[in-house]
């Protein structure tokens, strides 16, 4: 059997159509985020219990009080927990990614209850896109769109449009034949039989199908989180990098509230606009107040019109009051240092490391102080190369070069800069517990494979340091064939340490420092003698190809750019200390008790 | 001019439905052609309906002859032939014009009464109304009269899931009636209905008909509903009309084993009149002043004629409306035609 070149194909096309459509993908990207910016500045505009009151009344008017209080109880959580402008990030992402999706399935689900041949050509292309791994697209997709929301939401729409289409073709296929025949038996037109018949009988399967196009959605939101998506995925995602437990339940718990206030308003919704079901709704109503009179005021419920223009002017009341209310605050924060930056815009990538987050805010509050408008996104390792690759996002600062992130800067070196490394060196290294008695030194393994039970936990196999690995050390050590080295996650690597750490059982991880692990827990680095991970990776910051030109000073300051141990550690710490979500303050804090260092870093 | 006539109508399914028809027209096998994947639902149909006429096309499922109705409308376009409605020829209609004939003139009553379950029953008997451009007040109106002439006056604001099946027919009916077309196509109209609700609506499609004097083609595969309502019966087999004529002339005439097959099941003392009976003679001398007997109209349905018989001690009269005398019927004739013996046979014994 020859080897097929599918793999070589998949890449010259990607080249292709990046260098031959790029107008579309641009056009595409400016008007998906044109609609996001809109929705969230609408949705995040409200005071946050003013906003959740008003979807408890939206719950209470199409479900009933109960469903009102919980959902308010609900929301009130999400804002107690602070993750309230990130539940309303993913809010719009979703709703940005249903709208465009119901805008592209509907029609094709007509279509394809219209034409057999349509609904035989659509049925393995939705197949393809519900079942294709949506990390197989993603790097593509930021290829194609750029870091954040765009791709995140590309990709929902592609994992999301078959329900819907399918549900779509078979709500109108579903309509009995003999009604469909009748509107035509009396002269009816095609397209009223569609509008008239067909649409408002097959409505409460297609409102499952919008339910489901919601549903897919949440599901996708932290993947579109590792893309710089943010918003409560890129919480989640947070809270995984850094085996942060309680985080990620709490986002979690977020996305589950969203989750369920979408799934049962749309489900209530489509009873609602559907005829048959406003009829029996109607009639349980007015059995409810021919037993209970006095329930019919209780039981009022607007009609949909009327609800829905209630609904949109509480939320421009409140999103005006909103405005009105930040714009206020807002000049109070504007930059107090000389303006050298004139606005000019910077967006800077980062992965959710430790050190990552710190130097990133560290930056951005500099540079606003410059008068800069800097733009932060989180994403995953590879969406943030490829995102700096394509001139998406200006610079990141944590770069581990030349051995950690290798693989990346061999793909991606001469579209990037690099401005030099502003920490080192750093080091990789196996580590294990202290309490692990008499294992110091790699070569001190050797045999001891039953008290590990013969593994060495690793992360993710990409990973430059497992190569290393997995070549150089284990077989200098002689520790082939007694060794397992185990693929996995940086994740799930940590997650088994703090296990086997709890337990104290032996354990023995690849780790690298710094590393917040080290402070976390009591472990020990073993030695090296024979040199075998190399001299270890300084901490750089790449830029874009050019973007040193663009920005000379910005260029200068970065590539002047260092800290030494104490003083990363100290800002982490602080950040630390500061809580997640006010990394910002938490570096103007730390600026404040190292007077002069701002002036240092970025001067005049 | 008749209202309706149906010339030379094919239709066929399948691959290269022209070469088909071709075949069929030289006598070629319906069967022959279903082994090569074609379908001939209908075959050299051809019949000819006069305004105020119920048509009724009687035959058993897979007959054709809900295929046959459809082509009356244009619903399905004919292979071959031509549906001329009042002279014109609806096969060379554009599809707009279809869809205006469609919409003012002919109008259809279904099986499973395909009322639209999310119109309440006046939405549904304006329905025909709506599409074409009517007023609200106006339709709403018309549908109203329409709703009445069939018995369901108050009933407009009832939903058609909260009718009874005899209801919801007549929903169904006052939908098709409401437009005021001159054609009316049945499909099997009663045929999901309970006997004795189907009697009901036979009953009133009748009362009805005396009214409007609409003109009906009616799809059955009951014969006895065939020959109450039929002024003229056309009974399918295999895609084709295999007899045409009126319920008198199927009864007394089949014009096959397969047709006789059918009448069996009938209740003949319903179908044949008095006329279809009787025999020649003048009013019996044996007659007294005080006889207990009483003459018949030519319509007189021979069930009825049965009753008068029995308490005449002779044959009964059978008399015009004015009074002069058509014919009698003897009692051993009656016993006769019910016995199902043809009618040549007791002709020969008489």
């Amino acid at each position: 059997m020859p080897r097929l070149p599918l793999g070589d194909w998949t890449d010259s096309s990607v080249d292709w159509l990046q260098a031959h459509l790029s107008w579309l993908f641009d056009a595409v990207s400016s008007g998906v985020t044109g609609l996001y910016d809109g929705i969230d500045a609408v949705l995040s505009a409200p005071q946050p219990l003013l906003f959740a009151g008003i979807l408890a009344v939206v719950a209470w008017w199409l479900r009933g009080l109960a469903a009102g209080v919980l959902a308010f109880a609900g929301f009130a959580l999400v804002d107690s927990v602070q993750l309230w402008d990130e539940a309303m990030a993913t809010l719009s992402l979703v709703l940005v990614a249903t709208l465009v999706t119901l805008v592209i399935a509907v029609p094709l689900g007509i279509w394809a209850a219209r034409s057999q041949t349509v609904s035989a050509v659509l049925r393995p292309v939705l197949d393809f896109m519900q079942t294709m791994p949506a990390m197989v697209y993603l790097i593509p997709g930021i290829i194609f769109f750029g870091v954040g929301v765009v791709p995140g939401i590309i990709a929902t729409i592609v994992f999301a449009l078959p329900p819907g289409v399918r549900m779509t073709e078979l709500g109108i296929r579903q309509v009995d034949g003999e009604l469909v025949e009748a509107a035509e038996a009396f002269g009816t037109t095609p397209r009223d039989t569609l509008l008239r018949v067909q649409l408002p009988l097959a409505l409460p399967t297609i409102m499952a199908g919008v339910n489901q196009v919601i549903m897919l959605g949440l599901s996708m939101v932290v993947i579109a989180g590792m893309v710089g998506g943010g918003g409560l995925g890129g919480a989640v995602y947070r809270a995984i990098g850094n085996v942060d437990i309680g985080l990620g339940f709490e986002a979690g718990v977020s996305i589950v509230v969203l989750a369920m206030y979408l799934d049962r308003m749309t489900g209530a919704l489509g009873r609602q606009v559907s005829p048959l079901g406003r009829r029996a709704a109607a009639k349980a109503r007015a059995a409810l107040s021919a037993k209970r009179p006095g329930a019919k005021l209780w039981a009022h419920r607007p009609q949909p019109v009327t609800a829905l223009v209630g609904v949109v002017v509480l939320a421009l009341v409140a999103g005006g009051t909103g405005f009105l209310g930040r714009s206020g605050g807002a000049t109070s924060t504007t930059a107090s240092g000389q303006d050298s930056g004139h606005g000019k815009k910077i967006s800077i990538g980062y992965i959710p490391w430790d050190e990552g987050i710190a130097s990133t805010y560290l930056w951005k509050e500099l540079l606003e102080r410059r008068g800069y408008e800097v733009d932060t996104k989180q994403l995953e390792a590879g969406a943030l190369y490829t995102g700096l690759a394509g001139g998406q996002l200006d610079f990141q600062t944590d770069a581990w070069l030349p051995v950690t992130h290798a693989q990346y800067w061999e793909k991606y070196r001469n579209k990037l800069e690099d401005l030099g490394s502003w920490y080192g060196p750093t080091s990789l290294e196996l580590a294990v517990p202290s309490y692990v008695k008499g294992v110091d030194s790699l070569a001190d393994l050797k045999g001891k494979a039953g008290q590990f039970k013969g593994r060495i936990v690793g992360i993710e196999p990409s990973a430059g340091m497992m190569g290393i690995l997995k070549d150089k050390v284990l077989k200098e050590y002689g520790l082939e064939g007694e060794y397992e080295v185990v693929d996995g996650s940086t994740p799930g690597m940590l997650a088994e340490l703090k296990r086997a750490y709890e337990r104290k059982e032996p354990v023995v991880v690849t780790l690298w420092s710094p590393h917040w692990a080290y402070s976390a827990h009591d472990l020990k680095k073993l030695t090296d003698p024979k040199g075998t991970w190399g001299k270890g990776d300084g901490v750089h910051t790449l830029a874009r190809k050019g973007f040193a030109a663009d920005n000379p000073e910005v260029g200068a300051w970065l590539k002047d750019f260092e800290l030494t141990e104490k003083q990363l550690t100290d800002l982490e710490a602080v950040i630390q200390e500061t809580g997640k979500g006010k990394e910002q303050q938490a570096v103007r804090t730390w600026l404040d008790r190292n007077p002069g260092l701002a002036e240092k870093l970025a001067p005049q | 001019m008749s209202r309706l006539q149906a010339d030379h109508l094919y239709k066929v399914f399948g691959r290269r439905p022209d070469e088909a028809v071709r075949r069929l027209a030289d006598g070629a096998d319906r069967d022959e052609l279903r082994g090569e994947g074609t379908t001939a639902a209908v075959v050299d149909a051809g019949f000819v309906v006069e305004p105020g006429q119920i048509f009724v096309v009687m035959g058993l499922s897979g007959s054709g002859k809900s295929t046959l109705l459809r082509m009356l409308n244009g619903l399905l376009e004919p292979t071959a032939g031509r549906v001329l409605f009042d002279g014109r020829d609806l096969t060379a209609l554009s599809p707009r014009e279809l869809r205006a004939v469609r919409a003012t003139k002919i109008s259809m009553v279904f099986q499973h009464f395909a009322l639209f379950p999310h119109r309440n029953v006046l939405e549904n008997a304006a329905y025909g109304l709506e599409v074409q451009g009517v007023p609200r007040a106006e339709r709403e109106t018309r549908a109203a009269e329409a709703l009445e002439l069939c018995g369901l006056a108050g009933w407009e604001k009832s939903w058609p899931d909260e009718l009874s099946g005899g209801m919801q027919q007549r929903v169904g009916l006052a939908r098709a009636l409401a437009t005021d077309a001159d054609l009316l196509l049945m499909d099997e109209s009663f045929s999901a209905l309970d006997p004795l609700i189907r009697r009901d609506m036979q009953d009133q499609l009748l009362v009805l008909q005396q009214r409007l004097k609409k003109t009906i083609v009616f799809i059955t595969h009951d014969l006895n509903e065939a020959m109450r309502l039929g002024d003229s019966i056309a009974v399918m087999r295999d895609g084709r009309i295999v007899q045409l004529g009126t319920a008198e002339d199927i009864l007394v005439r089949p014009a096959d084993d397969y047709v006789a097959s059918f009448i069996q099941d009938v209740d003949r003392s319903r179908v044949l009149t008095a006329a279809a009976v009787m025999t020649d003679g003048a009013v019996p001398a044996d007659c007294p002043e005080d006889c207990s007997c009483r003459p018949v109209g030519p319509d007189t349905l021979v069930a009825d004629l049965c009753a008068v018989a029995a308490l005449a001690p002779h044959p009964v009269t059978v008399q015009d409306s004015d009074g002069s005398v058509l014919g009698v019927v003897p009692t051993e004739r009656l016993l006769a035609v019910m016995g199902g013996l043809a009618s040549e046979e007791v002709t020969a014994r008489a």
